[in-house]
This record gives structure tokens, sequence and C-alpha cells, in this order.
């Protein structure tokens, strides 16, 4: 409903939308208050609570304190390594899809249909089922414990949703337009960058936000694929978790969890007015 | 003991370079340096692997630890990618039966010399012994045991129940659960939940009723063991043991409830030896609880046994080859199980190590005094839960049916025994 | 490419385009295929720890089809799947109209209902298993506050436990099911809804009639995306319940991980693996179908 309708209504609407609200950030408070919390507060009550003291030095431990065995460097150098692999991954991933959407959609060659389909089916195939697989490959080609093999891994496999959704994008821009264009005699990289690129912001936006937040949370091939040193910030995570013989360090966990979420929970929340109009654009033809 | 530490240590040092003039060739010649795979990467674990790479410089090695954190498969799935590779680590935590299968798909390096030179086969547990010379060889070094059925009694529990004999048998355990409950401890047991807590439950209700029965049940897979009424009774105690645990504690790991066991809210706790790691870095102090060797019918102490490995893959680089050399003197000497147990809070591999000296605690000395018991009558076995027993798959596939069993109430002991049989068949 | 250079041929002078799409999809593709082909292969070999040669025929499938766990999985696939995605695309709708009545603060509240996707799965279930837990988290705290009667303790009742995992996966997935809702709510033609306001319809009957019909192709769009989600559900489950209380909880991604990898019985695992595939193709050709038509019709027209 477009229109402004009288106030009961509109008092309900508010009612709900901030009890769902209230609801959906309810997980988070309890992380930060947590994150404020010492490890030996959480221990002795209960997992939801108010901070005695607000243990900051918690922060200061999951940025740069705690240790993975021998490293005693908090959660900083994990950060560097995520972002070595997610942002080359991210765009990289976006811009072949951009360009593998702008083939298939709108300059059209033969076998196209099949070839999209395929790479389509990639969004389904799960992750575990990947992993040996991806250990031989990696192996062939001498990839094994480089940031550069995980590299590979993350654009090959996103390239399914970077295709798919600037595909679905691109099927919208009015095929006249392009075929004025050839007809001027642009080819196929003119077109892309003067057409169809300068429309593409808000579908890049979608791709952008949707291959970062997945490549940053991503475990599995991180640990599998690098080494000691090359680990992305996941595994830290992890190893403030999965203690066995030890009390679990909620506090610094906490801490740690949040500064590991803040790019992409930055990215989200700066984008998302954009990643919902591009999705108004784009992924739903 | 140092006295006679360093002595031996420098005998074995000079024996080794004596039998191995190729290892002492390579020793001389290059800087010896390690790649190591483990889960070890956080706690007293991580501190212990600090420690014990620390000493490892400090003898002139390269070491070059990689953790994987996570769960125990994590890290499988980092050495398996890295035997597909052709690149396997120089030494990698590996445990149990999984030596024996793991050692199949890569070649290992043959220790014997090694444990020769440093009398090593005299001082470890027969049956450990065994799991770490699958083909008749030494290819992997324990480093370290827990007992996973150890019994820790809470002080002010005891207080509350009005006791102060520590149980002995499964009928006085039983007893003491009763009389707790009875005197107000809200939760006779302090268990947690997760599935290797489960599989300990029952693996100590098995041993404790009969060794032999777990021998051959649970370490040898024999069908009329596994069919047998001692399977159907350590069920039975497992239910009466779950029946006293807080049920809200879910999947939760054992530390959620220390707190709760230390005020005398829970009673007791069946865990491994880490747990008193735990309580300490938790701050508690010892004198507020009191470990035992688990419930035994039979009143002669049974042992659990629950041992961290190294095994060491072949490598023809000669800097890594001196590495391996000086990382498996450093496992079997006596005085790096001393550093490495005095932190993690496990027992030293080696039975003549003394424990009477500083550092060691209470419940370490009753721990290795069980262990000693238990291998004279035959007693010490390996742990099923912990993937002592079996291999991974096995040992899953067991502890499916005893954790649906722990949550499950309505599920009788011999509709468990009977699955727990069929289980370990279709998973030969 | 300026005219009146040179003339090259005209493959050499259109190499870098024919290399810009084909090499990239080709990957994509051939990773694909060749992985799902190598699967299936796995699964007829006698592999465990790592892949080996061999013939088992179709023993590795009978040994999957026949475990307590897979079958506890395929029963708590379709629970959960069902739930799941008709919940979740329920909660997206409801969260978009109600976001698209010009209400104030609309960006912030957008960001409240997004902000989940940001999060990993494992912190998800790592932070649902501390507030789900009834000793630690909600239960205790409201009997904290006084009312200890109160009960609230699914994570740990065998029956309900797979529904931590629907309340989960909502939390964390029905914000995309609202952006993408919102986003057809914001393409409805202003035109016709100003026509039916002239025509007198009211609120309730202009959603009825008009704007739901027309969100059709989207609920199907959000109904694939939310069901794949389902299915390959993973990282969340090991967080939350790991599978239990018991086996309760087991869900087909779980099993395929197990046994592959902390079972070491690749063969089955590759089993588990297609049948899983096959699932998903049971679901998605249907969905391929359906766009065919579609698309058939459209372009009649």
């Amino acid at each position: 409903m477009r229109e402004r309708t009288f106030a009961p209504s509109r008092v309900l609407i508010y009612l709900i939308v901030l009890l769902v609200a209230a609801a959906w950030l309810a997980p988070l408070v309890v992380v930060v208050l947590n994150s404020l919390r010492t490890n030996e507060e959480i221990a002795q009550g209960s997992m939801i609570g108010w901070p005695q003291h607000l243990a900051w030095s918690n922060y200061a431990a999951a940025w740069s304190g705690f240790c993975v065995a021998e490293t005693c460097a908090g959660i900083r150098p994990y950060m560097l390594n995520s972002a070595l692999v997610t942002i080359p991954a991210t765009i990289f991933s976006t811009l072949l899809g951009a360009v593998a959407g702008y083939a298939v959609s709108l300059w059209r060659f033969r076998g196209d249909t099949w070839i999209y389909g395929i790479v389509t089916l990639g969004l389904f195939l799960p992750q575990q089922m990947r992993l040996l697989p991806w250990t031989i490959v990696l192996r062939d080609i001498g990839l094994i414990n480089t940031l550069a093999g995980l590299v590979l891994i993350h654009t090959i496999q996103g390239l399914s949703f970077t295709t798919l959704f600037c595909r679905n994008y691109y099927v919208a821009i009015p095929h006249d337009l392009i075929r004025a264009a050839r007809i001027d005699g642009a080819g196929f990289f003119r077109i892309f960058w003067r057409i169809v690129l300068p429309l593409s912001p808000p579908i890049l936006i979608v791709t952008v936000i949707w291959q970062f937040t997945h490549i940053w949370n991503e475990f599995l091939y991180g640990v599998t694929f690098t080494s000691g040193q090359q680990q992305p910030v996941t595994a830290a995570l992890i190893a403030l978790s999965a203690a066995v013989a030890d009390i679990p360090q909620h506090g610094v966990q906490s801490a740690a969890v949040i500064i590991a979420a803040l790019p992409t929970l930055l990215i989200y929340v700066l984008g998302g007015r954009y990643f919902v109009r591009g999705l108004t654009a784009g992924a739903v033809k | 003991m140092p006295i006679t530490t360093t002595r031996r240590r420098l005998l074995a040092g000079s024996v080794a370079t004596l039998a191995l003039p190729a290892f002492a060739r390579a020793q001389g010649a290059v800087k010896p340096r390690l790649t190591v795979i483990s889960q070890w990467s956080a706690g007293s674990d991580g501190a212990a692997i600090t420690a014990l790479g620390k000493k490892f410089e400090e003898k002139g090695g390269v070491w070059q630890h990689s953790p994987v954190p996570g769960f125990t498969t994590e890290m499988m799935n980092k050495l398996r990618a890295q035997i597909m590779a052709g690149d396997p680590p120089a030494c990698s935590q590996l445990k149990g039966p999984e030596i024996a299968a793991w050692s199949k798909i890569a070649p290992t390096v043959d220790l014997d010399a090694l444990v020769a030179a440093a009398g090593y086969e005299k001082v470890v547990a027969p049956d450990l012994a065994k799991l770490h010379k699958p083909g008749g060889k030494w290819i992997a070094l324990p480093l370290q045991i827990y007992s996973t059925n150890m019994l820790f009694l809470s002080k002010r529990a005891m207080d509350k129940a009005k006791a102060d004999k520590i149980p002995v048998t499964w009928a006085d355990f039983n007893d003491l659960a009763e009389k707790m409950k009875a005197g107000g401890v809200a939760f006779p047991i302090a268990n947690g939940g997760t599935r290797p807590d489960d599989g300990q439950k029952f693996e100590a209700a098995l041993a404790g009723i009969s060794p032999l029965a777990y021998r051959a049940a649970m370490m040898n897979l024999e069908k009329k063991a596994l069919e047998g009424p001692e399977i159907k009774a350590a069920f039975a105690q497992v239910r009466k043991i779950a029946d006293w645990m807080d049920p809200n504690v879910g999947a939760q790991h054992f530390s959620t409830n220390l707190k709760r066991f230390i005020d005398g809210d829970m009673g007791m706790m069946i865990m491994g030896g880490w747990a008193q790691g735990v309580l300490r870095n938790a701050g508690f102090k010892f004198e507020d609880f009191i470990i035992a060797p688990g419930p035994s019918d039979n009143s002669k102490p049974v042992f659990l046994l629950n041992a961290d490995a190294f095994i060491f893959w072949q490598r023809k680089e000669a800097d890594l080859q001196a590495g391996q050399t000086l990382m498996a003197q450093l496992v079997m000497d006596p005085a790096i199980q001393t550093m490495y147990s005095q932190i993690t809070g496990s027992i030293p591999v080696r039975t003549d190590v003394d424990l009477s000296g500083e550092g060691w605690s209470e419940g370490q000395r009753t721990t290795a005094k069980a262990l000693k018991d238990a291998i004279a009558s035959n007693q010490a076995v390996l742990s099923m839960a912990h993937n002592m027993a079996q291999e991974n798959g096995m040992t899953a596939a067991m502890i499916d049916v005893i954790t649906e069993y722990v949550k499950n109430k309505t599920i009788k002991p011999e509709q468990a025994a009977a699955r727990l049989a069929e289980a370990v068949e279709s998973s030969r | 490419m300026k005219a009146g250079r040179p003339a090259f041929p005209e493959w050499v002078r259109r190499l870098p385009e024919y290399l810009m799409i084909w090499v990239p999809l080709l990957l994509s593709a051939a990773h694909l295929v060749s992985f799902s082909l190598w699967t299936i292969w796995i699964s007829f070999t006698p592999s465990t720890l790592v892949p080996v040669t061999g013939w088992v025929g179709l023993r590795n499938y009978s040994a999957v089809g026949a475990s307590r766990n897979w079958q506890i999985a395929l029963d708590n696939l379709l629970l959960f799947g069902i739930s799941f995605v008709v919940l979740s695309a329920a909660t997206g709708l409801v969260l978009a109209i109600l976001l698209d009545q010009r209400i104030r603060g609309e960006n912030v509240l957008r960001s409240v209902f997004l902000y989940p996707l940001a999060v990993s799965f494992v912190v998800t279930g790592t932070v649902w298993s501390w507030l789900l837990n009834p000793g630690l988290g909600i239960q205790k705290l409201v009997h904290d506050l006084g009312w200890t009667s109160f009960k609230f303790d699914w994570l740990i009742d065998r029956d309900m436990a797979i529904w931590t995992i629907v309340v989960a996966a909502i939390w964390q997935s029905s914000g995309f099911a609202m952006a993408l809702f919102l986003a057809g709510l914001r393409s409805v033609d202003a035109d016709i809804i100003k026509a039916a306001q002239i025509d007198g319809a009211g609120p309730i009957r202009m959603y009825r009639r008009i704007i739901l019909p027309s969100l059709w192709p989207i609920t199907i769009t959000v109904v694939v995306i939310q069901l794949q989600f389902a299915i390959s559900t993973f990282d969340l489950v090991r967080a939350l319940t790991n599978g239990g209380p018991g086996i309760a909880t087991q869900l087909p991604a779980l099993v395929v991980y197990d046994l592959m990898f902390q079972r070491s019985l690749l063969g089955r695992g590759a089993a588990a693996a297609v049948l899983m595939l096959l699932i998903l193709l049971a679901v998605l050709l249907p969905y391929a179908a359906w766009r065919y038509v579609r698309r058939r019709r459209s372009s009649h027209a």
C-alpha cells in the first residue's frame, strides 16, 4: 500500500514491525552484551545477562591477544588473510560473471542456454561434495596451500551466482539498444563497456554483497587448503569456540565474533538499500 | 629425577647416534626442521604444543606447526589433502587405530631404532604400544595418556550426602548418588551431553562391570560378547546415570556444569583426566573436588586408555628427516613428557616417570597409580568413545546407538543392546 | 578495431572476446560436471580414507539407505524443508508488505532484517544454541526473572529440536525473502494500483486481487532459493544441534560430511551425496520445466 491510511492501522503496523525487529536484534544484543562480560562472569551466570563491569579487555584480547597455538596475535592477522582471499575473489567472480551474463543474455551464441543451465546448477551442488575434487585439482595445478588456490575456488564457484543474477538483470536491457550499437560497428567489449556496464551498478552491488559475505564466512576450504599462518578468520573463531580441554571463552569469543562480522555487517548496512534496488531490477525475472 | 632423566636422555641420544648413521649424518649436516599438523590450537592443548615447539627450537630446530582448529575431522581433512598432494607433514597428530588405517595410504617412518635406543617399549602399556606399531614396526609415538573414566567427586556434594567414602563399585556409586539426591544435591551427575561424553558414560559402565566383556565386545568386536548380558547391564547403568543428570544440559560441553559441580548442586562426574586441567584453568581449587578411578565391580581399577600420539610421515628432505629424529627423541623424553602432562593435566606415557615431585597434582598421581594397577591386573583397556578401540567409522556407529539411548528414555536396555550389535554388524 | 587497419582474420580479432566468454563459463561448467561425475564414480568404489579404484556395485547405496541416520535425515529434510520454506517465505512476505507501507525508518528496519545474512552460519548456530539451551538461555533468563514454570526446551526435546533449526534458519534467511518480495512490490505498476483505487478497492482487496498475484513469479524464486538453502543446510545444524539430541536432527548434508570425512567411508558418503543430488534434481526439474513453459508462452505472446 502506497497511500497513507488512517492512524490506528498505522500504529498496529509500527507495533508489529518493531516487535519483529526487536526479536531479530535479540541475538546481536546478547552477543554484544557477552562481549562486555568476562569469561568467568558468563560461566557463573547465564548466557544472557547485563555486564557487571564493561570488560573492554575482551576486545583487546580478541583483536590482538588470544593465542591459536604458538601465534598469539588475536584475530588481526586472520582478518587480513580473509581479506586477501575475499576481495580478489569477489572482484574476479563479479566481473567474469558480468561478462558471462552479458554474453548469454544480449550477445547470444551457440550453446549458450546449455552452458548457462549447467553453470547455474552450481548453486545447488553441496560444498562438502566438492572438497576432495578440489583437493585433486589444486594438487595438479600446484596451488595447494596458497591463497591463490582459494581465490581460484571462490571465483569459479562464485560464477554460478554472479552469472545467474547478471544474466537476469541484463535480459531487461532493450535488445534494440544493442542492435543499434552493433550496426554502428561496436564490438563485444565496446558495447559492454559503453552500454552495459554503466547500467550495471545495482546488480553488481547485489553480487558483490553476496560474494563478499559468502567467501568471508567460509570455513571448510579455508582450513583445508591453507597452512598455519594463512588461515582465514573463521578458523580463528573456531579455535576460540572448540577448545575441548578448556573453559569456554565466551566473552572473548563474542568480541571476536563481532570484530570478524564487522566487514560483512557494514557491507549489508551500507548496501542494504541498493541490495533491494538491485534485486528489484534484476533477480526476479 | 632430574639427574636420572638427563643421564638417560644423554645415553639415549648417543645410542641413537651410533645406531643411526644416516639420521646422524643428516642431523649433523643440516638444521633440523619439522612440519607438524595438529588440532591443538587453544587452551592447555595449545599451550602444551607451543611449549613442545619451544623445546624443539631450543635444540636448534625449526618448528613449523600448522594448527587446524575445530573438530578432529577438519584436522584429518587437512592431513588428507596434504597426503593426496604428495606433501605430507613430517609429523602429525593421529591416534588409536587410525594410525594403522592412515599408514596404509602413505609411507611412514620406521622408528624402531630410535625407540630401541630410548628403551621406550618397556615403559609403554602393551595394548597402547600395539597401536603404534601396526605392521610390527613403530611408526608413531604416544605422547600423553588420559583415562576417560576418572571419577570426580564434589566435596560439597559429599558433605550434603554426609558421605566420606569414595565409591569403588557401581553399587557404591549408585548408593552415593541416591544419598546425594536425598541430601539435597539437585543433580548427582554433572556430565555434559556431547557425543563422546555419552560414549564415555557407556564405556565407563561396561568396563567397570566387566573389563573382560569390554575387551571382547568393544576392542575385539566379538559377536557373542556384544550380545552378552554385560552389555545390557551397562546400558541399564547408563540409564541410571542419565536420570541423575540435569536434562537441560542438552548437547553442551561438560564444562558448563563445573560451577554447579564445585558448588555441590551437582555431585559426580565421570570424565577424562583433562577435566582437571579445565577445572584448574577455570579458577577452581583442587581442595574442592576428589579424583578417583572410575567404578569397578571387581574393585581393581579399570583404566580406559586414551593416548594422544604423533605419526611420522616419510620425507626425502634431509632437514625434515633430522627434524623427525629430534622430534621422536623429544616425544619419548621423560622430561618432555613431564612438561607436557603438567600443562595439560594428563599423565606421561612412560610408566617410569616419578610423579611424587612438585608440579603434579593428587589427581595425576591417582591416575598414574590406577594405570599401573590396571596394567598389572590386565584391566587397562582402550577407550571406545575417544576412538582408541576402533576406527572412526565403527566408533561413530556405536555412539549413534549410545547417544540416542541416553537422550531417549523410552528405549529399553535390551533394545539398545540389540541395536548396538546390529550397528557393529553393519559397519564391519 | 578501427577501420582502415590491416585486417586480421575475423577469429583472431574476436579472440579476446571468445576467451572472456568461454574460459570462465567452461571452467565453471567443467568443474561442476567433472566433480559430479567423479562423485558418482566414487559412490561405486570401495573408497574409505582416500579415493581408490574398484567396483562394489550398489553396496554403498544400500548401506546408506539402510542406515538409521539417513532415514532420520530424510524425514527431517521433508519436515524442515517444507516448514522452513513456507514459514520463511511467509515471514519475508509479511515483512516486505509492512515495510512497503511508507513507514519511517525503513532504511534502519530493512538493515535489521537483512543483517543476519551477513553473519556466518557457524556463528548463527552457536549463538542460537546459547539462546535456546534451557539451562543457559531464554528459559533460564525467564526462570531467573521469577516465572519458574516457564518451559522452552525444544533444543533438548527429540521431537521439537528440528524446530530450533527452523527458527534459526528463518532468522538467518527470511531477510533475503523479504528483499526479493520488497523488490517485487516496488515493481508493481503504479498505474494499475491507481486504477484500482479509483474503482474503490480497499487495501485488503487490492492485495488479494492485484498485488499478491503479481508476486507469483517472485514467490517461485524465493521458494527455489530457500529450498536449496534447506537441502544444503550444514554449518548451522552442526553448530546448533550437531544432529542431536541423539541423532534426532540429522540432515542429509550432515550425513554426507559425516560419512565422507568423519567416518572415513568415502564411497558411502559419495553415495549419500549422489542421493542428495537426485533429491535436488527432483526439486529443480519441475522448476526448470515451469520456467521453460513460461518463457515459451511469453515469447509467443
